[in-house]
């Protein structure tokens, strides 16, 4: 997804607040944050982990410079396997304007060798927020691989996918009643921006403020989950992390 | 039916979890998955599980089962965590250097003899 669309296409929808998550790379959010920033809206660095067990989690970081030393460390952690670009399609890494930097060479489709606790430690060591991706998919979530959420570690939050219905699903699995729930379009492509988003009722959008408004502390709440069909017409400081284009590739 | 022992010798394992008796531990089937969600829905009780997966979680899926025998493929070996929860549950943890393909293969062909 081009930037320059993929921000177009967030401001007609009135989504105020973005986060890109590219699996295992960060690499292309500071082209997305140019435009993004340069179009009024608030952007949070993000990226989609595959854990050694091949759950999702998501991270976000509020200091760009911290994401980007995380980012390296992350990218040692990935096994060693070549990209099959004519099977995967090429990594491109662009810039704001579209041009390609330079191609990733390493496979981000892989694993890291980091399992859940230590990423989720790494993430909280640079100061970042980490939670499982899209709890309810058949694949790559913390269910399907581990069968339930584990204990440790203690997770604030848990995304969720654009359509589902809550309340089935937590008739299926209590455990996550009374859970933060965050709802996000996982979007790879220009049409799902904005299939599903969470209204975050903050002083600012940070991961700070995201943090409060999962406990519910200091007034903060999120809203959203419940009801797959509402965008954030209006909210003040609504948004929806995360949107997640294919890595970088400009779109028709 | 077979012997664990007989299991353990035949793919060169090492028993992880050594505190517990192996001698009355028998193994009347198999199941081969790294996706917990589905050995909780499939394996059942008496198997030996064969995986990659070494999170904390498979000792609970196995006791949840009634899996009493774990064989880490490849090599793997989890955390001492895992390995001590499982000597308190009295399941057994054994790592082999084949592939899971290879531990099913041996097992599959001692269970039909």
């Amino acid at each position: 997804m081009s930037p320059r669309e993929l921000v177009k296409r967030i401001r007609s929808l009135k989504i105020e607040w973005i986060a890109i998550t590219d699996h295992n790379s960060m690499a292309n959010c500071d082209a997305y944050e140019k435009v993004a920033l340069d179009a009024g809206l608030s952007f949070t660095w993000g990226v989609e982990i595959q854990t050694a067990e091949e759950v999702h989690l998501l991270a976000y970081f509020d200091d760009p410079d911290a994401a980007r030393c995380f980012d390296r460390q992350l990218y040692q952690s990935l096994l060693p396997v070549h990209n099959d670009s004519a099977f995967f399609g090429d990594q491109a890494v662009i810039d704001a304007d579209e041009n390609i930097l330079r191609f990733e060479e390493k496979a981000l489709i892989n694993s890291s060798v980091w399992d859940i606790e230590t990423c989720f430690n790494e993430v909280s060591a640079y100061g970042g927020i980490c939670y499982p991706a899209h709890v309810d998919a058949p694949a790559n979530s913390i269910l399907s691989q581990l069968g339930f959420v584990p204990e440790m570690p203690v997770f604030e939050m848990y995304g969720i996918t654009a359509g589902l219905d809550v309340s089935s699903f937590i008739d299926l699995h209590p455990y996550f009643r009374g859970k933060a729930l965050i709802r996000s379009s996982d979007a790879h492509y220009l049409d799902d921006l904005g299939s599903g988003v969470s209204h975050f009722y903050i002083d600012q959008p940070s991961c700070r403020e995201m943090l409060l408004a999962a406990r519910g502390e200091a007034e903060r709440k999120i809203e959203g989950a419940y009801d797959p069909g509402a965008l954030g017409f209006g909210v003040e400081n609504s948004g929806s992390p995360p949107a997640e284009p294919n890595f970088g590739i400009p779109t028709k | 039916m077979i012997k664990l022992d007989e299991y353990v010798s035949a793919v060169q394992a090492v028993n992880l979890t050594p505190a517990i008796d192996t001698t009355g531990v028998e193994i009347r089937g198999g199941y081969v998955s790294d996706m917990l969600s589905d050995v909780m829905g499939s394996a059942r009780a008496g198997d030996a599980w064969i995986t990659i997966m070494k999170h904390l979680n498979v000792i609970a899926v196995a006791s949840m089962t009634g899996i009493s025998v774990i064989v880490f493929a490849k090599s793997s070996v989890p955390d001492a965590a895992v390995i001590d929860r499982a000597t308190s549950e009295g399941i057994c943890l054994l790592s082999s250097a084949k592939s899971s393909f290879e531990l099913a293969g041996v097992l599959y062909r001692m269970l039909q003899a």
